[in-house]
């Protein structure tokens, strides 16, 4: 880090193979979809000529990620759309994630899953993001707060207005369901 | 009070992301070492494009420490900030001895400097009344483009210009030590380490013979940029810097 730091392209090389996963990620879950390749290659230059007037003791990965959400935002803005999350085929999912064998409860878990997706879609775009960061890519509150330059405070107050809205959304879609049975 | 209702639906949405499907992380090491190679940003806000160069005072050279040396290190970086071209590179050749100071500069009052410059002066409540002040480079209807007040005798001067309009002045700097700093939410830069600076006039032209080795500098942005050199601490140099108004 701090040979990256000190522009050395060897080490940030290093930097780069290290945390790209994790901002394509972050990229794809935020939003940016088929861009993501894109989105996470402009972070890295730009997270290199930043870098330099950062200090060495500064942990990269929220701030890579402030860029990356960074980047994903403008891109929004440039084509007027965000991309939707998209769940794995069920015939993909891994058995390993508490699959329980018994087939009616894998297909209502799979319907719960799919209406989750949709109804963090319908959200507005700050609580999506900041469900994304906190639950989806599983950040700390100061990491979301880093990532999404928003204060701490902001963080933790929106995190549970988002969580109170997406129920609002879910309870809401299950009585229609039911309405509709 | 959280509903632990929020709390299982959080658990949800946390076991949700490995449903996801997210398609392989490219490589991406051979593109981006390409681009930095090339040093061509693709994409930069106006501030932080502007071009290069320029020249600074000389009143304050003689009592800053001459270390040249700490100055010299690898690696060509170039940050733009708030008018100011910051360049990370090896130094070749040496200063001038004498350099010459800003272009046309003239002392002044405080009541002078306010009548006459086309930005707000900031005074910094921490250091009180400025001991002097100076006003420099001025344009045909002779308002000043830089305007310094000198405090402890000329050994701590505070520039003030308007930076977002163009490159005012250019520096070379080690980047060991360089810390970016915060002033009322705006972005500030903490440079701890003697270097060379130029002022770049408002024509553009590089006044490299003007050139002379500055001290520790803080750069902070407010309705106009803010230099501040001298030998001060960060802490001093940021609650003098959080006292300018």
């Amino acid at each position: 880090m701090a040979r990256a730091c000190a522009g050395d392209l060897d080490a940030y090389e290093d930097l780069v193979a290290r945390y790209t996963a994790a901002a394509h990620r972050a990229a794809v879950l935020l939003g940016a979809g088929d861009d993501a390749d894109d989105v996470v290659q402009e972070a890295f230059v730009k997270a290199y000529r930043k870098l330099r007037w950062c200090r060495a003791d500064t942990a990269f990965r929220p701030w890579l990620l402030a860029i990356v959400a960074n980047e994903t935002r403008n891109l929004h803005r440039s084509r007027r759309r965000r991309d939707a999350l998209v769940l794995r085929a069920a015939s993909r999912a891994d058995p390993s994630v508490s699959g329980p064998d018994d087939p009616a409860a894998a297909a209502l878990a799979a319907e719960r899953r799919a209406a989750l997706v949709a109804a963090v879609g319908a959200l507005d775009e700050r609580d999506r993001d900041v469900l994304v960061c906190r639950f989806l890519l599983d950040l700390s509150e100061a990491e979301t707060a880093v990532a999404l330059g928003w204060p701490r405070g902001t963080v933790k107050s929106r995190t549970a207005r988002a969580l109170h809205r997406l129920r609002a959304r879910l309870d809401a879609d299950l009585t229609k369901g039911v309405g509709r049975a | 009070m959280p509903d632990p209702r929020d709390d299982q639906l959080a658990g949800e949405l946390r076991d949700l992301g490995q449903w996801l499907v997210t398609p392989a992380p490219p490589d991406l090491r051979t593109a981006v070492r390409e681009r930095l190679s090339a040093g061509s940003p693709r994409r930069t806000s106006r501030r932080w494009l502007a071009a290069a160069a320029a020249v600074l005072l000389a009143l304050v050279i003689a009592v800053v420490p001459q270390t040249r040396t700490a100055v010299a290190h690898a690696a060509t970086a170039l940050l733009r900030f708030a008018g100011i071209e910051l360049e990370s590179a090896p130094r070749s050749g040496s200063l001038p001895a004498t350099p010459s100071p800003l272009p046309s500069t003239q002392f002044a009052t405080l009541d002078e400097a306010r009548r006459q410059a086309r930005f707000s002066i900031g005074v910094p409540a921490r250091l009180g009344p400025p001991e002097s002040i100076q006003l420099a480079d001025h344009d045909a209807t002779g308002a000043p483009r830089v305007v310094s007040l000198l405090y402890r005798g000329g050994t701590v001067r505070l520039d003030e210009f308007d930076g977002e309009l163009e490159p005012y002045f250019a520096k070379k700097i080690d980047t060991a030590g360089v810390v970016w700093a915060d002033v009322h939410g705006h972005p500030a830069v903490w440079i701890p380490t003697p270097h060379p600076i130029t002022y770049i006039d408002r024509h553009g032209v590089r006044h490299d013979e003007a050139a002379r080795l500055a001290g520790a500098t803080l750069i902070w942005q407010g309705a106009i940029t803010y230099r501040l050199e001298g030998q001060l601490t960060a802490d001093d140099a940021l609650a003098i810097a959080r006292s300018t108004g």
